[in-house]
């Protein structure tokens, strides 16, 4: 029997990322010369931002009268696709998972970018997939991989993904038609052709070798705008940085030491560097990596600069941040921009201000009539307008008053008791210290979101933490103690109902709160 | 619809001799113009919409042909238009989604199919079946035994599929039976190619009509003729579409050098069939086969003496047959059985009993049918081929375990902008309030919902049940239950089965109708309350208002979607009012894919004509996100999403907005109405300003730049210290 073989094209795609003209294209630039070939693909509601598959064959054999015709499938066969082409890289993933990706035979093209899934985007913490993993298993799976940031290109050419990965097959060379006629059915389309042949030389120049494959990534780090105003003192508490705390943990402590400098002034700085003394301390005589100190640097930080409205003014206010909104929407520097801000203050934010002895009774009768949510304004402030801005920029102003509120002698309160118990942890078990002082992460959010989280960190401290620490047992039992602390730091951030913590601590035999 | 098919119909209006290339379901199109048909009709649903679709945007041709072109309501009204073809010799088709759409439209099916046909009445069937179908998983095979129809399943290429839709109106007329034709979603996509002839008019047609009408009691199914018409179909109407589809040969039997074992398959399997066994080389690319084949493009009725034939003198027979039950297995088993002819059958004992009949689930059913019979010579193909599934099976697991666990699916969810998520945003801050009530869902768009993040609607039971299925539940729960229904469910069925119903049984629940103004879930169409009014005014029309009113609806509010705050609040109320009786909310706000499609190109239009256009985005400051994510998990929109945090100190990746955004506003009504943060920020990129507008915003920027907290200098707090870290190493 002669045996005649189709080469196989699996695109993998997600909605609105234009497949089906991608497939249009290249059925398009093999009819150019009569091959046999044939397209089919499953949209159906999966159009809906799902992924959608589209499967091609493609015959290096012309059509002709009265010539027998090749039977083409409509299914793509794990182990039998030549070219599996992935818009996005956990797509590709998928592919190799489901078969379609062998090293016998498939040329895999990818975009490196993550178009994330929306169990990773909802998690309250990090739930996103581990994109060294998912790079890994798509370069071995693969005979040979084309891989780059199709997305970026697409962005930076003013085109769609659909173009760049074209470029990419066309320059993979598995198919039976030349470069030209994959750009001649680019340029049919007419309007937007300028712009997609851009991103298909793109994609041509990476399936050729000329861009390096699978970058490795670089962390962005932050632009530095909240870096503080030169200071003498400032320069002396870097002194005493490089001096106490050790090597390791100085990007942090630094870094730490500017936020809440910025936040607050350079006694508030100072007391940051004084509370993670004694914490330093403690991992130094346990021998300790600094791990701990690290990550108590690190979420000390943001606990001491916590977000109230004047936080937020502050930052809203930064002439960086000004520009960054104007170049966000899209047009050219000299264009006019709105900027509306969406705020709500309420109840919280006013008794953050007012004076422990007067907020107190006030956000008690508001618990108990259930008012506490009940008085927010909705405010859309345009920050655009010049009345707006100084709105926003005398909040910024009421730094000065921010020690005299209630929340900051609340937040300080419960911060400090962290501290002592990341301290006294320590000293027991450098492995519960390490735990206890990354029970910081749990403080975030805002208003309901924050008082949840407060709640949950306030449980962890009064059910786990204390007690155990109340005890003197062997080193065995508080790292038992540790063990089940990150279980139910884990569980706290499962669910914003706090179902998965109840459940958990319930397990642990830990007393769970009637009310969760 | 916004969209356009002109390509399409051009496609449409190919002569003998051209060549049409496109896809599937537009060829069936050119089928049924081609067969002369005077009627078609349907309701839209994938993977069929674009046959309608198509026709609609093809006016002109459709006058020309005579053609008349209903876009049914529902599909109950599309089966019993082909009532035309019981009294007069007249063809017609029409078609929908099926098994979904064959419930529905059943009731009449049954009927015409007793009183029988004189003119060609074929229903073209979308097998929304396996991967990724959107409703459940049952045959069209059991329609048509139950209601004696005949059940073509081509082999899935245009030249074949075309050819049989022609011999279809052949086979209705000589059994004067219904024939359906059953596509499965991958057909109805292939883009291939066939030989065109052309179109034909209808002897009975818009452009010739009738004008006597036709009487006989026969054509009744009335007590003293049902009787009488279920023996014509089985003694004569039977025999005469068997006697048919033997004449014409509408099974195809392929020759194979093994005398010893054969296949039988349904049509639409063939493709698969025989590209499983070109890979483990009982093939060729171009059909031959080692094995014989017996390829069913009719799997209803079966024809015996086709049957015997295939089978007499085989040891072995493999039945390929997708779907359960095993009606085809079962039959051929009772022919085998009468005609005393021992070959061994196989099928579902090697195949799996239910699910899509993929690729991979042919090769290894194949596999196993071939390693229990062990025909003579194959033996080191069989060996090789399992090696093969193992070999695969390998490469699976190593991804596997290289990617270390399953990644979650992508379901499907509300488009970005989509003015149904606000809603389902509402009632979950309502719930926060009221606590969870029982939800009866629909068909539409708006299931959606009941995917994360809201995972709203308790039940979903068929279009435009939303409101008929909460009614015994609703009497039952000791809170008000909601029910949803989109506007294309409303007028499917849901104005009579659902509020009609609960006036008339003083029902006391709330239902939202969610009226985008298209049944957009299916392709944009338009609906009964937005003929009146195209270009989205979706909030000008009344029809439903009225309709509500018609059938003494009282407590009735319109909301606007994206102000969920009220929302919300309209929603608490429609749950505690003391007031009696059905309260429904309607929840409108255009469909925001329909939208754009227009409003883009308006525009760029304006933009270019120098008019003001102001186009608002979204954005997200990422040092005062916080990276709690609560802001997705009320909405859900695929424009908001997560990146790297680019602060040092967090770890958590905070929310972002990303360039699809459309500036539905959602985001800003959120965190006001939930009261979530204040990152959330709106621009509007100011296209055209007015001289005064411009000065303005130039004033404005000079004093702002002034008034901002300037950007400190590098300062040696942070430069030096990567100097001491690199020192320290």
């Amino acid at each position: 029997m002669s045996d005649v073989r189709p080469v196989t094209v699996l695109i993998s795609a997600l909605g609105g990322e234009g497949g089906g003209l991608m497939t249009d294209w290249i059925l398009a630039a093999a009819r150019e010369h009569n091959l046999v070939c044939q397209a089919t693909s499953v949209p159906g509601v999966a159009q809906r931002t799902g992924a959608t598959t589209y499967y091609i064959e493609v015959f290096n054999q012309k059509l002709e009268p009265g010539k027998p015709e090749p039977v083409m499938a409509l299914y793509p066969q794990a182990g039998d696709i030549d070219m599996m082409v992935a818009s996005e890289l956990a797509e590709a993933s998928r592919a190799c998972q489901n078969g379609f990706v062998t090293p016998d035979r498939t040329t895999l093209i990818t975009s490196t970018h993550r178009f994330y899934l929306l169990d990773e985007k909802m998690g309250m913490a990090d739930s996103r997939l581990d994109v060294e993993r998912l790079e890994n298993a798509a370069r071995k799976m693969a005979k040979h991989v084309v891989a780059a940031d199709f997305a970026r290109a697409a962005r930076d050419a003013g085109t769609v993904i659909n173009a760049v990965l074209l470029g990419a097959i066309a320059g993979a060379g598995l198919l039976p038609m030349p470069v030209e006629s994959f750009e001649r059915a680019i340029k049919g389309e007419g309007k937007g052709a300028e712009a997609s042949l851009r991103g298909f030389y793109y994609g041509l120049s990476v399936a050729r070798g000329e861009v390096v494959e699978l970058q490795p990534r670089v962390r962005a780090f932050a632009p530095k705008a909240e870096a503080p105003i030169v200071s003498d003192t400032l320069e002396t508490l870097r002194d005493r940085i490089v001096r106490d705390f050790p090597p390791m943990t100085h990007e942090i402590v630094m870094e730490g030491t500017a936020r809440t400098f910025d936040y607050q002034d350079i006694d508030y700085a100072r007391l940051y560097l004084d509370r993670l003394g004694p914490v330093l301390a403690a991992e130094r005589a346990a021998k300790g990596d600094f791990v701990t100190t690290r990550e108590t640097a690190r979420y000390l930080a943001l606990w001491m600069a916590y977000e109230d409205v004047i936080r937020v003014a502050q930052i809203k206010t930064r002439l960086e941040r000004v520009e960054r909104a104007r170049g966000g929407a899209g047009g050219k520097p000299e264009q006019t921009v709105i900027i509306t801000e969406f705020l709500k203050p309420g109840l919280d934010e006013f008794c953050s201000l007012l004076p422990s002895f007067a907020a107190r009774p006030l956000l008690a009768w508001a618990d108990r009539t259930g008012r506490r949510d009940s008085f927010n304004v909705g405010l859309h402030l345009r920050t655009s307008t010049i009345f707006g801005f100084i709105m926003l920029r005398a909040m910024a102003g009421m730094k000065f008053w921010r020690r005299r509120g209630h929340r900051f002698s609340v937040e300080q309160a419960l911060m400090t008791r962290w501290l002592a118990a990341v301290e006294a942890a320590t000293t027991r078990e450098p492995s519960l210290g390490r735990e206890v002082a990354e029970c910081g992460r749990l403080i975030k959010g805002y208003s309901d979101t924050h008082r949840r989280a407060q709640r949950n960190f306030i449980r962890l401290m009064d059910t786990v933490v204390d007690p155990a620490l109340a005890t003197s047992n062997g080193a065995d039992y508080y790292m038992n103690v540790a063990a089940a602390l990150a279980t139910a730091r884990k569980a706290a951030l499962a669910d914003p109902e706090g179902d998965a913590l109840n459940t958990t601590l319930a397990k642990l035999n830990y007393p769970v709160a009637a009310n969760g | 619809m916004e969209r356009s098919f002109k390509t399409e119909v051009e496609s449409l209006k190919l002569g003998a001799g051209d060549i049409f290339a496109g896809e599937g379901i537009l060829a069936v199109t050119k089928g049924l113009l081609q067969s002369g048909v005077s009627y078609v009709g349907g309701y839209q649903g994938s993977p069929i919409s674009h046959l309608i679709d198509v026709l609609v945007d093809a006016k002109p041709l459709m006058d020309k042909l005579g053609v008349h072109l209903e876009t049914s309501t529902s599909e109950a009204a599309a089966g019993a238009m082909l009532a035309a073809s019981i009294n007069y010799p007249i063809r017609g088709a029409v078609t929908w989604k099926s098994p979904v759409g064959t419930n529905v439209a059943s009731d009449g099916l049954s009927n015409i199919s007793s009183s029988g046909v004189i003119g060609g009445a074929v229903i073209i069937l979308g097998e929304d079946y396996g991967e990724g179908a959107s409703v459940i998983q049952e045959r069209s095979h059991a329609f048509a035994m139950k209601s004696s129809m005949w059940l073509l399943d081509p082999r899935p290429n245009l030249a074949s599929i075309v050819n049989l839709v022609e011999k279809a109106f052949e086979l209705s007329e000589a059994s004067n039976s219904l024939v359906m034709m059953q596509l499965r979603i991958r057909t109805c996509h292939v883009y291939g190619r066939f030989e065109a002839k052309d179109n034909l008019t209808g002897k009975i047609s818009r452009n010739s009509k009738l004008d006597k009408p036709d009487f006989s009691m026969m054509r009744l199914p009335q007590p003293g003729f049902t009787v009488a018409q279920e023996k014509l179909k089985l003694e004569t109407r039977l025999p005469a579409a068997i006697k048919f589809i033997k004449d014409n040969k509408l099974n195809e039997q392929f020759p194979g050098d093994s005398n010893e074992v054969g296949i039988i398959l349904q049509g639409g399997l063939y493709n698969t069939v025989l590209r499983v066994m070109q890979r483990i080389g009982l093939a060729d690319t171009f059909g031959n086969s080692r094995i014989p084949i017996y390829c069913m493009n009719v799997t209803y009725p079966m024809v015996p003496d086709e049957i015997t034939q295939f089978c007499a003198g085989k040891r072995a027979v493999l039945m390929m047959e997708e779907g359960h039950p095993d009606y085809i297995e079962q039959m051929l088993n009772t022919v085998l059985r009468r005609a005393d002819i021992n070959a061994r059958i196989f099928g579902k004992d090697v195949l799996p009993m239910g699910g899509e009949y993929t690729a991979d689930v042919v090769m290894k059913g194949l596999i196993g049918f071939l390693d229990k019979v062990r025909p003579a010579g194959m033996d080191g193909l069989i060996d090789m081929a399992q090696k093969q599934v193992e070999q695969i099976a390998g490469f699976k697991a190593t991804a596997n375990e290289l990617v270390g666990t399953a990644i979650p699916g992508r379901n499907p969810t509300f488009c970005t902008g989509c003015p149904e998520r606000p809603m389902f945003a509402s009632i979950k801050l309502a719930e926060r309030e009221l606590g969870k009530t029982h939800v009866s869902g629909d068909i539409g768009c708006h299931s959606f919902g009941m995917y994360a993040p809201f995972n709203i609607g308790n039940t979903c039971v068929g279009y435009g049940l939303g409101l008929a299925s909460s009614t015994g539940i609703a009497a039952n729960f000791s809170k008000r239950t909601i029910s949803i229904m989109g506007d294309g469910g409303f007028w499917h069925n849901g104005l009579t089965t659902g509020v009609a119903s609960a006036t008339y049984n003083n029902a006391d629940g709330v239902l939202v109708v969610i009226k985008n103004g298209y049944t957009s879930a299916t392709g944009w169409q338009f609906l009964p309350s937005s003929m009146q009014r195209r270009e989205g005014l979706v909030h000008q029309d009344q029809t439903i208002e009225k309709a509500l009113r018609g059938v003494g609806i009282k407590w009735m509010k319109t909301v606007d979607n994206y102000k969920v705050g009220n929302v919300a609040k309209v929603l608490k109320e429609a749950l505690t009012t003391a007031e009696k009786g059905l309260k429904v909310i309607i929840a409108q706000g255009e469909c925001m894919l329909a939208k754009q499609r227009r409003v883009r190109a308006e525009d760029a239009k304006n933009i270019a004509a120098g008019r003001r256009v102001a186009k608002p985005k979204f954005n997200i400051d990422d040092q005062v996100c916080t990276g709690d994510h609560s802001c997705i998990r009320l909405s859900g929109c695929p424009s908001l999403t997560i990146k790297e945090n680019p602060d040092t100190l967090r770890r958590d990746p905070v929310a972002t907005v990303i360039e699809s955004c459309v500036g539905c506003g959602l985001c800003g009504e959120i965190s006001h109405a939930a009261i979530l943060c204040p990152s959330f920020y709106k621009t509007e990129l100011v296209h055209n300003p007015g001289i005064i507008e411009r000065m303005l915003d130039g004033l404005r920027r000079r004093v702002i730049a002034r008034l901002a907290t300037p950007p400190a200098a590098i300062t040696p707090l942070i430069s030096t210290g990567g100097a001491i870290a690199q020192a320290a190493e």
